[in-house]
């Protein structure tokens, strides 16, 4: 009687192996880039490109193999699923971590390719996404002879595990999905150029309200966009001290905001300590006294965080959080209502703190 | 003996660590699930003071022993029946929802009545055995799982996209007024005491419940990481959006030098594991009811031979769940299971103050 238990059991679960929808690693084909853009045709408007990677024995630079698969659709989801009978293995998302969208696009609404990656399961919710220029699929075309593997060349740049740049901006879907949701936090992402055809450019920023770009930082803004945001704080910094050029690296920089009011005034105030070494200076700087450099970086940096401020502001958008921190400080409904008045003329304060630790190997 | 209380108390606030009790909670986020976190940590408290003062007073007995011994035959069957059902149900919400969401992460191919078979088949058997090894079982994987839901917790807590700031908007709500329906799901966090209920049974003579203030604290813990930790990772906004709120915030954290890159997968592992014994633990409380209200000879905790009746009760329970999953869709299912946390706030208040009342009358008759 037992052992008949046993071997029916033992039978159910054989008989059900045979549902499993699963399916071999080469019937699948990952995708490893997905970009989608503004095709410009009013019934079809999505274009969408799949890089597809193509498994290949060699592991060397420039020998990562790609095809790719391009489709215009009147929307993502029908797009995908057109392409699955372009393909002979099964499309699969699970891998694909870079997701770029064409600026064409992001001048107009992302908000649907969100709401697609969203829901569907496989796509990553810590996958980078990046705005695309001039689109989508002449970036993901660029065949980067540094790749080792299909796609990594773009995912390297994005992730913390290749190189680390103070211009570079790492927006993750679950990320991006809060911004555009969150009173008083406003999305922004990183915008890649190709240069030619082998390699990336990634230092700028799009700034975006709710639905789409309003400004762009050039590369200097955007490395203060990364500091000031506590994004990248690792980078350097150009100063001029009577006339002579110096360099300096930041090491560590921490940066904090309050909002004061006083009287009838709102006041942003912004708090940067920053401990830095000097990476290019006059001679002698060594035996200098240190402070007098100190005070004209700390004003210098004063200076063109106030003006990039000042502009993000001027453009009607809030990366920072600074409507989040009000809206914590302030109970109640109307407290986003209020901040939206306040806003526009609260009155920026930054005070920066540059320490130098030191002169480098030399005096 | 005290740490079996605390295994029952610590698996059913982790198991709510993730399904319906976050999404309600959340649901309500601006309409009184702050002042509600306040308020279910005392009320939880009282019941838990008030039932485990009540079953140290009846060692050896579980609840339906204690009805059996006062109430005629027909009264107390159909009492104990009735929690029974209440049991019964809890699981059940749990690994239907379950099944629907490895149905939605793992495969979307398989047949969702497939997966639900076999995890109700490995449930139904652990739920089959005796009262003893099914505690010992609760041990096991509960020590095994801690420490990395403990993992999960703290590496969403220190991650940098954590906004406090959101918290904080959040938190700012506590002025309204507290909500029915959230303050059911909040209490329910702290009602794994409730299992004594059964495994009082196991509890030696002259048993004393220690430490009862850890049980608070932790529970209080548990209930703020569940609401708070979403609302710091994906903002006061977007946390609406999700449908299932944990699976999407753990997946939306890296584990960079990790075997799988995704948190999710380890998040859905863990919580299959804590799935699985939880509807154990319920079955087997179910399972013990019933069979408390049929005849029978008295009830044995480590019994060497499995009766028959055990099977033919779990396969009654599998039968129904199957049934209840072919009946209702995804969003029904989490309708029912937030009514049913309202429900069961009553039903737990009343089990609570009857066999406290019961135990101040024993106590008056001796």
């Amino acid at each position: 009687m037992r052992l008949l238990i046993r071997l029916l059991c033992l039978a159910v679960v054989i008989g059900t192996l045979g549902g499993c929808g699963f399916k071999d690693i080469d019937k699948r084909f990952f995708v490893v880039g997905t970009g989608i853009d503004w095709s410009g045709n009013k019934d079809k408007p999505y274009r969408i490109t799949l890089q597809l990677a193509i498994p290949s024995p060699k592991v060397e630079s420039g020998a990562s193999k790609t095809q790719y698969e391009i489709i215009d659709a009147p929307s993502i989801a029908e797009g995908i699923r057109m392409l699955k009978s372009y393909v002979d293995k099964e499309l699969d998302f699970g891998h694909c971590k870079m997701f770029l969208i064409g600026h064409t696009l992001a001048d107009k609404d992302i908000r649907p390719v969100i709401d697609w990656m969203s829901r569907r399961r496989d796509i990553q919710s810590v996958a980078n996404l990046a705005v695309g220029e001039p689109d989508a699929e002449t970036v993901l075309k660029v065949r980067a002879t540094s790749e080792l593997y299909p796609g990594n060349a773009l995912y390297l740049t994005f992730g913390s595990d290749g190189t680390e740049s103070s211009y570079t901006y790492v927006e993750t879907l679950s990320g991006l999905n809060r911004r555009l949701a969150e009173k008083g936090l406003d999305p922004a992402l990183a915008f890649i150029r190709n240069d030619n055809r082998t390699s990336y450019i990634v230092n700028q920023i799009a700034l975006m309200d709710k639905q789409k770009i309003k400004m762009m930082l050039s590369p200097t803004e955007t490395q203060l966009f990364n500091q000031l945001s506590k994004h990248f704080t690792k980078a350097s910094m150009h100063g001029m001290f009577k006339g002579t050029p110096i360099v300096i690296a930041i090491n560590s920089l921490q940066s904090s905001f309050r909002i004061k009011q006083e009287q009838d005034e709102t006041i942003i105030v912004m708090r940067i300590r920053m401990k830095v070494v000097f990476e290019e200076a006059p001679s002698g700087v060594y035996n200098a006294s240190w402070e007098a450099f100190e005070n004209e970086l700390s004003r210098d940096y004063e200076k063109v965080s106030m003006a990039l401020l000042e502009k993000i502001r001027r453009a009607g958008i809030d990366p920072f959080g600074f409507g989040l921190r009000y809206r914590a400080m302030h109970n109640g409904q109307g407290s986003w209502e209020q901040w939206q008045e306040l806003y526009p003329q609260a009155r920026f304060q930054v005070h920066a703190h540059v320490k130098v630790e030191g002169t480098g190997l030399i005096k | 003996m005290n740490r079996y209380f605390f295994y029952n108390f610590a698996c059913v606030s982790f198991m709510n660590l993730m399904l319906f009790v976050p999404y309600v909670l959340i649901q309500h986020r601006y309409d009184g699930t702050v002042m509600s976190l306040v308020i279910a940590p005392v009320v939880g408290t009282v019941l838990l003071y008030m039932y485990t003062s009540a079953m140290s007073r009846f060692p050896g007995m579980g609840m339906p022993d204690i009805f059996r011994e006062r109430y005629p035959r027909w009264f107390s069957s159909m009492i104990i029946g009735g929690f029974a059902i209440m049991w019964w149900l809890s699981s059940v919400f749990v690994i239907v929802a379950y099944a629907i969401l490895i149905n939605r992460f793992f495969n979307p191919d398989a047949n969702t009545f497939v997966i639900l078979f076999m995890l109700l088949l490995a449930c139904g058997y652990a739920a089959t055995r005796s009262s003893l090894t099914v505690m010992f079982v609760l041990e096991i994987l509960l020590l095994l799982n801690a420490p990395f839901i403990l993992f999960i917790l703290v590496k969403m807590l220190t991650d940098t996209q954590f906004n406090w700031d959101a918290v904080h908007v959040a938190a700012n709500y506590v002025v309204n007024m507290p909500n029915l329906s959230a303050l059911a799901a909040a209490t329910y966090i702290f009602t794994g005491y409730i299992s004594m209920s059964l495994y009082n049974r196991l509890m030696p003579p002259n048993f004393q419940y220690k430490y009862r203030y850890i049980y608070p604290v932790f529970g209080f813990a548990v209930l703020l990481a569940t609401f708070f930790i979403p609302i710091g990772l994906h903002g006061t906004e977007a946390v609406g959006q999700y449908v299932y709120i944990w699976s999407v915030t753990a997946d939306s954290l890296i584990m960079q030098y990790g075997f799988i890159e995704r948190l999710l997968f380890l998040f859905l592992i863990v919580f299959l594991n804590l799935t699985l014994v939880f509807t154990m633990t319920a079955w087997h409380q179910a399972m013990e009811f019933v069979k408390s209200c049929l005849p029978g000879g008295k009830p044995e905790v480590d019994n060497h031979r499995i009766p028959v009746s055990n099977y033919v009760i779990i396969a009654v329970f599998i039968v129904f769940t199957l049934a209840y999953m072919f009946l209702v869709n995804e969003k029904e299912n989490v309708r029912y299971a937030s009514y049913w946390l309202i429900l069961r706030l009553f039903v737990e208040i009343l089990l609570v103050v009857w066999i406290f009342v019961l135990s101040r009358r024993r106590m008056d008759r001796t």
